[in-house]
């Protein structure tokens, strides 16, 4: 029945549909559609909270003053500032800008401009506030220079500087929209903002006048498609050009990629990512099973990480050894070897050392929404039962699990961590300090003199070879207190058509820049 | 017995559906002995195999064979549909009764609960209770129970009017019976038959509730089998092994039609004039 | 009729209250701070307090009910906590999506159900009444999930015909006037926009509409059957009345307004199914809105929709009533 009325309508619209996609198909090579699964939140710097789908249409529609050099990501290059040196004590920061940007509405860019829109984000970003807080002063020496001092030395702030909460806004537009700038956000990138529509989509227009150049697409749609399977499904029919696996909002089964990669339309780009996501002691606990470290180390030897990697992500996913990803410039390649193996026999050996009876725990694992969360859940689970440990899980919403650790109610629980900034400190300083335990997204690690002293000292110093010193230090360090079971990275996975060229795909924050992208 | 027979032999469908239903309460009760494979233990190495001589429905994304979960989970999804409608069927009835007898302002105020209720999308009913209860199949089953009371305490009023004013209860009353034997006696006994009709349709809806609870990730937890979760949980492997998730798709299918057959006939049967137009 | 009217209006405000209360409270028990989700990582425990004061929600919770109840007469449905955006409109640029949809599935379904109930009723105990009645069966018994996947893969993937997803194509914009998206495309002159908008609708629809066709001819057959088992009519067929006439003037006469009924219960229960719909083919409604807000711990945007739902059932069962009257003399004279 269904059928016949599917039928029935296909006869009628078809030939309609097949006038109107001759006429497209010149915009369509001039158009890049991009599925997103919900709308952004907060389009511009000052309240943007690192949410994916915002940041990433900031990032091509503002500018930073730096940004990371493609496609590594470990080299800072200029963007609005030309070039820029950093004092001997790294408080003071002197930039010297490019001359002659324009913003979008025809305002000219200069180092007003940028005082303007940092401190308008410290002001107003409560996202930010932790790292803008240490902002002392900013100023303008001329058009073209900028001068920021910060209150104590924090090597990461470059690093901040290319975040999209730290773009460029056009004063005289804010001055124009006021509280309305998010939904008429003007900046000097490659794409101006055109317009949005609730759930459905957002559409930005080729800025000709960018200063690197004019893009080579004339427009960018991003299509918000919430559903998983669908957006596969638009990207198979052509419907779009481009589908991002989100680290958080993963998007497409292990299994259907060996499908698309086989698929000749769609090519699928991987890279490593910066993402860790992990099993989580309640560490600031003093009783109950985890206390004692050893029965702890039991559990990391119980998971089987080859395995999962193989079994449940077939590749898509790399091994994490430590608190820092293996791409990390600050990663401390010795971890290789002290991260825990798969050792069943081992861990039931390190639980009776501890005193605990693996029979005599009920244990809750908690864990996120979804079938991937809930695969990585029934797998852990399993290692955990070949130890006699009996756990349950319990799959919750976002808010809930973030209310369950912030208020340190549960025992274990899986979890992600996505750094928002190019720097160790982001895994490193919110995870393991012990002054930040009862705030949210980290390892609520207890007080522990040593380990924080050395935590502040490495966010501190400005000499990056005595930093990546501090920070291989930091990790042996906190490997041996054994805060949780590092499972996996997942890799950022990008699907695009095939006829599609010149992405740049940005590892942390994972978002994509459109300008050098065309279609064949 | 007699009766039952004559029903059978009138009503094709009826037949139909009790056959499938039987199909899987015996794929359910007995399948689990006949398998040698378990539910839960994980076999990473045969996942999504295709169906074969060993694996007759293929294997899921764990190496788990999908009829053992099938034959598992069938008992979960089952008994979530019978324990759904028990608790809706106590709850709906009771107050159903209360208000059809009693009148006055326990009635409004009874029949206004029961609109407002009716007036929240079910749907969104349960995933509110289930987010607030958490996630767990109790509380799946509790978030659908209360959707569907309301429909069995229509009934149950619309019976407790009827026959409150047959001269037989009439009677009954003047003779000074208590009424709670009254309630009991004439109308529970009396006004079976819409319910019962009403409960096999509840179990089909009870079973695609607690399905599209599942297929939004509110049901039951993994590693449990259970149907709907298996759908939701094994959708993203659709078009590479689509035997897992249409498996346990099919199995509620089945037992929704199976339920809905039986339901559908029962009502005809028990309606004299259709009885009449069929005949 | 006017005074009937105004009885259905008054009747309905003890139930919108009910209503009110249940979703208030209801959402409070979610677990999940609201000010501890919009912050992010490394947000202090003072930060987190400040925002919870800045959005009300360190006050009693009766307070908080007295303040919303409030402002709901001045038609302030409160701010979005994840966009910042008055609820209000918020749900008012989302209602035409929805109400697109379900409307014409509702005309779908019963273009295609109430005919096939009646040929069923009139075959009774035919091949083509067991075959209807299986598909129908079917229909009712299918995961919305399942028809959805199915229907993208034959029609979207395999065949090629039609969107999978969306309201209009990326590229064929339609200028918005009322929000109904084939409407607008037709009052501006858009031609090639209107067909790609309608392209867009049959999916969702078909799917929407299974449910409910099948729900309907099931319905219709049996009240047919009741009503053709009647004294009244077996009298009519005595009297050498051909078959066919007696089943238009009588039976389906008689057995349509039950359906109505059918249609208005099943019309706000399809609003509800709308959450899934919606959200697979990736439909701008206010189904999915609501659901994005359970997810986000939205309070006011799940308040509001609940209230939007149950206010469009409320309405729908009046019209129904009113329905009533317009078929059935015996009712309007009952209306006064």
């Amino acid at each position: 029945m269904t059928i016949w009325k599917a039928v029935a309508a296909a006869t009628v619209a078809m030939p309609l549909m097949w006038t109107a996609a001759h006429a497209q198909e010149a915009d369509k090579l001039k158009t890049l559609v991009v599925a997103v699964p919900s709308d952004p939140v907060a389009l511009e710097p000052g309240t943007n909270k690192a949410e994916p789908i915002g940041s990433e249409i900031i990032l091509n529609v503002f500018d930073t003053l730096v940004a990371w050099t493609a496609p590594d990501f470990k080299q800072l290059e200029g963007r609005l500032a030309k070039s820029w040196t950093v004092s001997e004590d790294g408080k003071v920061f002197d930039f010297k800008l490019r001359e002659g940007v324009k913003f979008q509405d025809g305002t000219p860019f200069d180092a007003a401009a940028v005082k303007f829109s940092l401190e308008r984000t410290k002001a107003g970003n409560p996202y930010v506030k932790a790292t803008f807080d240490l902002i002392k002063e900013i100023t303008v020496v001329s058009p073209t220079e900028l001068k920021i001092t910060l209150s104590a030395a924090y090597p990461a702030f470059l690093s901040i500087l290319a975040q999209p909460q730290s773009a460029v806004v056009s004063p005289a537009a804010v001055a124009k929209y006021g509280d309305k700038f998010a939904s008429h956000p003007v900046g000097t990138g490659p794409f101006a903002f055109k317009s949005a529509q609730a759930d459905t989509n957002v559409v930005l227009e080729a800025n000709p006048d960018y200063f690197r150049g004019a893009p080579k697409l004339k427009q960018i749609i991003y299509r918000v498609i919430p559903d998983a399977s669908t957006r596969r499904l638009e990207l198979e029919n052509g419907g779009v050009d481009i589908v991002q696996q989100q680290g958080q909002l993963s998007a497409i089964a292990a299994e259907d990629i060996g499908a698309l990669k086989a698929n000749k339309d769609v090519k699928v780009i991987e890279t490593s990512s910066q993402i860790i996501r992990q099993l989580e002691f309640n560490n600031s606990k003093t009783d109950g099973p985890f206390a004692n470290v050893k029965a702890r180390e039991a559990i990391a030897h119980a998971i089987d990480y080859d395995g999962l990697l193989q079994g449940v992500f077939g590749g898509t996913a790399e091994r994490v050894y430590g608190p820092l990803t293996s791409n990390s410039w600050a990663f401390n390649p010795k971890m290789k070897e002290l991260a825990p193996k798969y050792d069943p026999a081992l861990a039931k050996k390190l639980l009776a050392e501890a005193g605990v009876n693996p029979a005599s725990i009920t244990l809750k694992l908690y864990s996120f929404q979804g079938p991937l969360w809930g695969a990585v859940a029934t797998f852990v689970q399993a290692n955990l039962a070949d130890i006699g440990i009996n756990a349950t899980i319990e799959q919750t919403e976002f808010p809930a699990l973030r209310t369950l650790q912030t208020s340190g109610q549960f025992d274990v629980a899986l979890d992600g961590r996505q750094p928002w900034y190019n720097d160790p400190d982001a895994h490193i300083t919110i995870g393991y300090l012990s002054s930040l335990a009862n705030t949210a997204m980290t390892f609520r690690m207890p007080a522990d003199k040593d380990l924080d002293a050395l935590i502040l000292k490495a966010q501190q110093t400005p000499d990056q070879e005595a930093r990546k010193a501090l920070y291989f230090q930091i990790q042996e360090e906190i490997a041996k207190r054994v805060p949780g079971a590092y499972l996996f990275s997942p890799k950022l996975i990008v699907y695009a058509r095939a006829n599609v060229e010149g992405l740049v795909i940005n590892s942390a924050p994972p978002l994509n820049e459109y300008w050098s992208v065309f279609k064949k | 017995m007699h009766e039952l027979l004559i029903f059978l032999k009138r009503n094709t469908l009826a037949v139909v559906g009790l056959v499938i239903l039987l199909f899987l309460v015996g794929l359910i009760t007995v399948g689990p002995w006949l398998t040698s494979y378990l539910p839960t233990r994980l076999d990473i190495l045969h996942k999504l195999a295709a169906p074969s001589t060993s694996h007759w429905l293929g294997t899921d994304a764990f190496g788990r064979d999908v009829l053992t979960r099938i034959m598992y989970g069938g008992q979960a999804t089952l008994s979530i549909g019978v324990g759904v409608v028990a608790i809706a069927f106590a709850v709906g009835v009771f107050f159903g009764v209360l208000a059809g007898f009693a009148g006055g302002w326990l009635d409004s105020v009874i029949m206004r609960v029961v609109d407002a209720i009716l007036a929240f999308p079910a749907l969104v009913l349960a995933i509110a209770l289930s987010a607030a209860f958490g996630p767990s199949l109790q509380n799946a089953m509790l978030a659908v129970a209360i959707t569907l009371a309301p429909q069995f305490a229509r009934v149950a009023r619309s019976q407790a009017l009827t026959i409150s004013v047959k001269p037989y209860v009439e009677a009954a009353i003047s003779l000074g019976l208590s009424r709670r034997r009254i309630l009991l006696r004439y109308i529970l006994v009396n006004g079976l038959g819409p319910l019962l009709v009403q409960s096999t349709l509840a179990l089909g809806s009870a079973i695609l509730q607690t399905a599209s609870l599942g297929f939004l990730g509110l049901g039951a937890q993994p590693p449990m089998a259970e149907w709907g979760a298996d759908v939701s949980a094994n959708l993203q492997y659709v078009r590479s092994a689509a035997w897992v998730a249409l498996a346990p798709g099919m199995a509620i299918l089945l037992a929704v039609l199976a339920f809905n057959l039986i339901g559908d006939s029962l009502a005809d049967w028990m309606n004299p004039r259709r009885r009449n137009a069929i005949d | 009729m006017a005074s009937f009217i105004i009885r259905r209006l008054i009747a309905l405000i003890p139930v919108m209250c009910i209503v009110l209360v249940i979703v208030f409270s209801l959402v409070r028990i979610i677990p999940g701070d609201p000010a501890t989700t919009l912050l992010g990582p490394g947000a202090t425990a003072e930060q987190i307090a400040a925002l919870r004061a800045q959005l009300n929600l360190d006050q009693p919770v009766v307070l908080q009910f007295w303040q919303y109840v409030a402002g709901l007469f001045t038609g302030d449905f409160g701010v979005s906590l994840k966009t910042g955006q008055p609820v209000a409109h918020e749900i008012l640029i989302r209602l035409p999506a929805t109400i697109e949809l379900s409307v014409l599935a509702v005309i779908v379904a019963v273009v295609f159900g109430i005919p096939l109930g009646v040929l069923s009723a009139t075959r009774a105990n035919s091949l083509f009444d067991h075959v209807t009645r299986i598909v129908s069966l079917i229909g009712v018994s299918m995961p919305a999930f399942l028809l959805a996947l199915i229907l993208q893969l034959t029609f979207g993937t395999w065949l090629g015909w039609l969107p999978v997803s969306g309201r209009l194509s990326p590229y064929l914009p339609v200028e918005t006037v009322t929000g109904f998206a084939v409407l607008d495309a037709l009052i501006t002159g858009n031609f090639a926009g209107a067909a790609s908008a309608l392209a867009h609708l049959v999916l969702p629809t078909a799917v929407l509409a299974a449910f409910l066709a099948a729900t309907l001819g099931r319905f219709v057959r049996n009240t047919m059957l009741d009503v053709m088992g009647e004294d009244f009519i077996r009298t009519a067929r005595a009297k050498g009345l051909h078959n066919r006439q007696v089943v238009l003037e009588h039976g389906l006469r008689n057995s349509l307004l039950p359906a109505v009924t059918i249609i208005g219960l099943k019309f706000a229960e399809m609003l509800g199914g709308a959450i899934l719909t919606e959200t697979i083919f990736a439909w701008p409604g206010i189904g999915r809105y609501m659901f994005e807000a359970i997810k986000n711990r939205d309070y006011p945007v799940i308040q509001g929709t609940t209230l939007v739902f149950a206010l469009l059932f409320v309405l729908t069962s009046i019209v129904v009533d009113l329905l009533y009257g317009v078929l059935d003399p015996r009712v309007r004279r009952k209306m006064g």
